[in-house]
């Protein structure tokens, strides 16, 4: 079938994309609008003694200013993730209020919302609000938050410990570590990164009486934005606030959350009874976007005589920024132990992570959202041990792999892997990389002054995200497929690929089906788009709903033919009376419902709800070759190499641009992208794209890519997932390829990102 | 005079008498016109999201260039054509073959940056329209430095750059209709001085003679000269400065012409780099690199050399190679000519010799003596797209093992650009060895006192200083050294 399933169809959005048809929300206008300037503190950590914005209100033009003075009927930023500690204890979590009250404690912490009636008055007005800022010490590094000499931040969090949690047995762990014939210790920083969606956050609010507030904003799923706004922050019912999203230019977790400037438009709005728009300058997104990693590891590998692994110990400090974001303390717990011990069969695992507020902006969910670090951390480590030990980081790898026959395997902290032939995927992986050839291509490279290394991350992450989905879909008489979601496509291809499903189990033309996402008033709920889950929930539910829709269909029809609906089949995309040679489409019966005999409202519609049984396991086996140059430290990425193992695949064209997206933003942060915070006053250094490293067009050489699928066992489809699994891949093969080029001139390790300067460090040490 | 714009927005013939004279060339689109297919996503030049092309009528023929939008501003299109990614589809809605590619590939994903790719490889695609062949690597990823894409990765819209000529569609619709839009551009040109008046009573000129020029400034001394706008037009979008009067120099034909002699290059203060580069490289291939590397190919159709010098930025990437070859500008005023060597131009930061009503008219400097060869490295965090640490120049003729002449500049050393004149005391004359060369380097802490800033320290930026140096003395050696990370790239030139 030309556009089924497992077809390389081209995306059904391009044509929109590609001559200007795209509406992202700053592209949305609305009469008598006004337009909102968010004032925000220009110190990481500051006292507010002053802030007077009384001239800002009486300048031309401007229509009202907001402080927090005016929000005290609001509630703070909630945070919806508060996984207990050791001590069973919530994280630590100061309020953190839609505008600063009292103490500014982060560059960029919104103080004051000056709404106008164009962007240039709100914008001139900013400049007369008088503030008398009274600056603190700050604290952004991570694990510097930990020290003694330290400024505390909060009284609720001593020594700006927020959570102290674990998971694992510690016990076993240590006896393993006891018994070892082999231990092996690294320290790896995963470093803090801006998401630079290439659309900078924005949101629009309009608020009536009757119907309340509206907001348009470009999130990944209305419902979690609306659940948290209604609730948490405005108190009140759900159905007061509809939240539309239009197109997204891109999130990557990201735009997944609730954010002061939402409730800044909404709380305006209503007091103006205009639409007030708001769109953030590519400076606001560097400090008022969620960030994404910042977590330092301390990882141990203990292995017995024969190499086999019997225990990793994981000891991490995580940031979480200022606040605690809505998802925040879920990254580096839960999210990435699941997968902490990668797709090794390890008999004992302890994870102790410390997690602290620090004066920087809140970290959130980032592509992978603790999976890479997951995959950062067991991947290099057992590099080390190779190197270490002396020992081909491919037999260690092989040794330890939890095998195909070993399968479903469930893990020491508890994931059940329900498929996978780890071994298999990296033996392609290695043939396509031509593993062999690498010795006489980094002797080439040796002979022309520069190093060459060769890493390889087999990568496994879980997906994550709500376990349920409901989907509806209805044919019109029109002819339409008007499918409604919960997800939220943000650049997937979400249309063509549910579209394809669509097509191909109900015989319609994929180009007849509508998406309807993205707006609270068409649907009761969603899950959103995060955690690479959406194609899983809503693949499954599709199957289920187009069961239903046929089953709906073949009654119908049969009223219509006036014969016995256990008479009419449907196949290949046609109900049929076999006996009476009689076929009618799924688009035909829509079209010919007001025939019915007695006929009424009959509709062609189905409802059905997928629930996930387990996470799933998507992976696959990454290898980088990298070259370095011995006088300068410029590091090149020379070729590059995935096999993945995503289950079934729908349209596997689309795959591979996530992929290679995710990958590449891998790169991003493994060569060139970093925060950088003042040491003395935690002010942003990188704070455009002229000083923060984003990845161009000559810095990617061209990927090879393959799938070689193991079906997933836990669901309908059998698929597991791709949107993050490129960057949760890329950051251990391109590190282990780095230390690589190191090791073979005798040098230690890089730590991400491995900038030129950074290597050239290594490089004179010696 | 006319107090009006006239250009072309695709086909469409647009006259505009009262704007605001600084609104961007984004702004106008997205919210005059409701064009918001072109995105804006840093407002600075950087990402390349609001990529439009402009086409200008040179003899029979139309000439599109990439630019960035969010710093263009309005007036600067009079007597052309604005092509945004609205315009690429033809009449019948047939996507363009550029757009077809970018399907093809799977180059789209949140579809963002999109428009902005899909201009800047538009802008390629007319260029090689007529060969039709695939555009090489290098030349697609120099005409990408300019567009970020968080999405794709990159590699997909490369493999759709490779493939637009491919297969053969015949001519675009820009080419089947290129008689009547080459009529209708002709139809609004005319050698008439705009004046305009925006709705708050802010003025601006665009003048098309030099004469013209210097009545409007001895008139308004206190005007902002706009040459290119890619550094005022963030004075305007991030520092929200209200520019007035502002006079346009894009429409000075005489102020953009290049006149080579038998010894000597002759620019015009408003020629753009694009339009210098092909010939820089051939008289001065380091600089022509230089040039390459300067800004993005959307920056470098637009931003001067006249405007890089004027401005008197302590790191613009062109006066250093522009004084160690020896360019002496020309600076008027009303009727007055004066000639001075360029590097007395600078005299402080922020300041230049440059009296009230005085423009900058022409840049000359004499092409390559023989013997001499002139090294320029441009030291930045990235290789594309990026502001200088330093930049080092260094003009050499060495004759019988001796430096016969020696010129050598810097920018990013000092709060101007500026010779290095005690290192070039200490090689002047004397045998070129290493030895005379580690001299030099140790008479360069006699000539700068460098600053600490975010971009280098003081001693990274003397380090480096000296390194440049010795590097020009080890390239001077002959082959076999390599000391580029990138060589020289023949293709960018050829």
């Amino acid at each position: 079938m030309k556009f089924g399933i497992g077809q390389a169809v081209p995306r059904l959005e391009d044509n929109r994309f590609l001559t200007g048809g795209g509406r992202y929300t700053d592209d949305l206008t609305f009469e008598g609008e006004a337009w909102g300037y968010v004032v925000r503190s220009p110190f990481a950590h500051a006292e507010i003694r002053t802030l007077d914005v009384a001239a800002a209100k009486a300048a031309p033009g401007v229509l009202d200013v907001l402080t927090a003075e005016d929000l005290k009927h609001l509630g703070p930023m909630p945070c919806e993730a508060m996984v207990p500690g050791r001590d069973g204890k919530p994280p630590a979590a100061p309020p953190r209020p839609v505008l600063a009250a009292g103490r500014a404690r982060y560059m960029g912490e919104p103080l004051a919302f000056i709404v106008a009636e164009s962007y240039e008055a709100a914008l001139d007005a900013a400049d007369l609000v008088e503030m008398d800022l009274d600056t603190l010490p700050a604290v952004t590094d991570t694990e510097g938050a930990l020290e003694a000499a330290a400024p505390e931040l909060w009284p609720e969090a001593p020594g700006n410990l927020s959570l102290d949690w674990e998971i694992g047995d510690a016990k076993a762990t240590e006896a393993a570590f006891a018994k070892a014939a082999h231990r092996v210790k690294l320290r790896l920083e995963n470093n803090r990164v801006v998401a630079n969606s290439m659309e900078t956050r924005a949101a629009i609010a309009t608020y009536d009486e009757a119907a309340g507030f509206t907001l348009y904003a470009g999130t990944q799923g209305v419902w979690g934005v609306r659940g948290a706004l209604a609730k948490a922050i405005f108190d009140i019912p759900s159905d007061r606030l509809r939240v539309v999203t239009p197109d997204v230019g891109g999130g990557f977790g990201m735009k997944g959350f609730v954010y002061p400037e939402y409730a800044l438009v909404m709380e305006a709005a209503k007091r103006l009874g205009r639409p007030v728009r708001w769109t953030a300058d590519r400076s606001e997104s560097f400090t008022s976007d969620t960030q994404g990693r910042d977590i330092v590891s301390q990882v141990e590998l203990a292995l017995d005589e024969d190499h086999k692994i019997t225990g990793y110990r994981v000891e991490s400090v995580a940031n979480f920024g200022a606040y605690l974001s809505q998802f925040g303390p879920y990254i580096p717990t839960l999210a990435a132990s699941m997968v902490i011990g990668g797709v090794y069969d390890i008999p004992a695992v302890y994870v102790h992570v410390r997690s602290v507020i620090t004066n920087t902006p809140p970290i959130d969910a980032y592509r992978g959202a603790g999976r890479p670090e997951a995959a950062h951390m067991i991947e290099c480590i057992l590099d080390q041990a190779a190197r270490q030990l002396g020992l081909s980081p491919i037999d260690l790898r092989r040794k330890n792999f939890i095998r195909q026959d070993q399968m479903p395997f469930t893990t020491a902290l508890g994931a059940q892997f329900d498929s996978g032939d780890f071994e298999a995927v990296m033996e392609r992986a290695m043939e396509n990389a031509d593993w062999e050839g690498f010795a006489a291509r980094r002797a080439a490279s040796e002979a022309a002054g520069r190093l060459r290394g060769i890493g390889m991350g087999y990568y496994i992450e879980s997906t994550i995200g709500a376990p349920t989905e409901e989907v509806r879909l209805e044919i019109t008489a029109q002819g339409r497929a008007r499918f409604y979601v919960g997800t939220q496509s943000q650049g997937q291809g979400h249309l063509t690929t549910f579209a394809q499903i669509l097509a191909e189990r109900l015989g319609i033309e994929p180009q007849a089906v509508d998406l309807i996402e993205g707006d609270t008033q068409e649907k009761d709920g969603g899950g959103g788009t995060s955690g690479s889950r959406t194609l899983q929930m809503i693949g499954n539910a599709a199957l289920a709903v187009c069961d239903g829709l046929i089953g709906q269909g073949r009654d119908l029809a049969a009223r219509l033919w006036e014969v016995s609906a256990g008479d009419v089949s449907f196949d290949d995309g046609l109900f049929r009376v076999a006996s009476r040679n009689l076929t009618m489409g799924m688009i035909e019966l829509a079209a010919r419902l007001g025939e019915l005999p007695g006929g009424g409202d009959e509709a062609l519609e189905s409802v059905a709800t997928y629930e996930k049984s387990g996470a799933t396991f998507p992976n696959g086996c990454h290898i980088a070759e990298v070259e370095v140059d011995r006088e300068t430290g410029a590091v090149r990425l020379e070729a590059y190499t995935v096999v993945d193992d995503f289950g079934t695949v729908i349209n596997p064209m689309i795959v591979e641009g996530q992929v290679h997206g995710g990958v590449v933003q891998g790169v991003g942060q493994a060569l060139i992208e970093r925060c950088v915070f003042d040491a003395d006053d935690g002010s942003l250094l990188t704070g455009s794209f002229m000083d923060y490293g984003i990845p161009r067009a000559d810095d990617i050489p061209a990927f090879s890519f393959e799938l070689k699928s193991t079906p997933c066992t836990t669901n309908p489809l059998g698929m597991k997932g791709c949107g993050e699994a490129g960057t949760v891949g890329a950051l251990p093969s391109l590190a282990n390829a780095l230390n690589d080029a190191l090791s073979s001139a005798g040098l230690g390790n890089v730590q991400m990102p491995a900038t030129p300067e950074r290597v050239w460090t290594i490089l004179r040490a010696g | 005079m006319r107090h009006s714009i006239k250009f072309l927005l695709g086909d469409e013939p647009r006259e505009l008498s009262s704007f605001d004279p600084t609104m961007t060339v984004l702004d106008y689109l997205r919210i005059e016109e409701r064009r918001t297919g072109t995105k804006e996503g840093c407002a600075e030049g950087d990402c390349g999201a609001c990529t439009i092309v402009v086409g200008s009528l040179e003899g029979e023929k139309i000439r599109y260039q990439a630019v960035n939008s969010c710093l263009q501003f309005l007036p600067t299109l009079d007597g052309r054509q604005l092509i945004s990614v609205e315009d690429l589809p033809d009449s019948s809605g047939a996507l363009h073959p550029v757009q077809t590619a970018m399907i093809r590939e799977n180059a789209s994903q949140c579809g963002f940056c999109t428009p902005g790719f899909v201009m800047s490889l538009f802008a390629l695609y007319r260029e090689g329209a007529a060969a039709g062949d695939p555009p090489e690597l290098e030349t697609i990823n120099d005409v990408l430095a300019g567009n970020l894409c968080r999405c794709t990765g990159y590699g997909p819209i490369i493999e759709a750059a490779r493939s637009m000529h491919q297969p053969a569609a015949g001519p675009d619709h820009f080419e089947q209709n290129s008689a009547a839009t080459v009529a209708a551009l002709r139809a609004i040109q005319d050698s008439q001085t705009i004046h305009l008046t925006g709705p708050d009573g802010r003025q601006s000129f665009a003048p098309t003679t030099t004469d013209a020029l210097a009545e409007i400034l001895a008139e308004h001394p206190g005007a902002t000269l706009v040459a290119g706008a890619t550094d005022v037009g963030l004075w305007v979008t991030k520092a929200q400065r209200r520019l007035d009067p502002v006079i346009f120099l894009d429409r000075l034909g005489e102020m953009k012409q290049v006149n080579e002699t038998a010894t000597t290059i002759e620019i015009g203060a408003a020629v753009t780099y694009t339009d210098v580069e092909r010939m820089m490289a051939d008289h001065y291939p380091d600089f022509g690199e230089i040039i390459r590397r300067l800004g993005s190919p959307p920056v470098r159709n637009v931003g001067t050399i006249g405007g890089n010098i004027a401005n008197g930025s302590p790191i613009g990437d062109s006066m250093p190679p522009l004084i160690a070859a020896g360019a002496t500008l020309v600076l008027r005023r009303g009727g007055e000519r004066r000639q001075l060597p360029l590097e007395d131009f600078f005299i402080d930061y922020n300041k230049q010799d440059l009296k009230s009503g005085e423009f900058v008219e022409t840049i000359t400097l004499p092409k390559p003596a023989p013997g001499s060869r002139l090294f320029c490295y441009k030291i930045s965090k990235r290789f594309d797209q990026d502001i200088s640490a330093i930049l080092g120049a260094f003009n050499l003729t060495i004759r019988d093992g001796k430096v016969a002449s020696v010129r050598i500049a810097y920018g990013g050393m000092a709060a101007t650009p500026r010779r290095a004149s005690g290192a070039e005391a200490a090689l002047q004359g004397k045998a070129w060895t290493r030895k005379t060369v580690d001299r030099a380097v140790v008479a360069l802490a006699s000539d700068f006192r460098p600053l600490d800033d975010l971009r280098a320290s003081a001693a990274y930026r003397m380090q480096v200083a000296g390194n440049l140096l010795v590097k020009a003395y080890l390239e001077a050696q002959g082959a076999g050294v390599e000391t580029r990370i990138i060589p020289y790239r023949e293709a960018a030139h050829a």
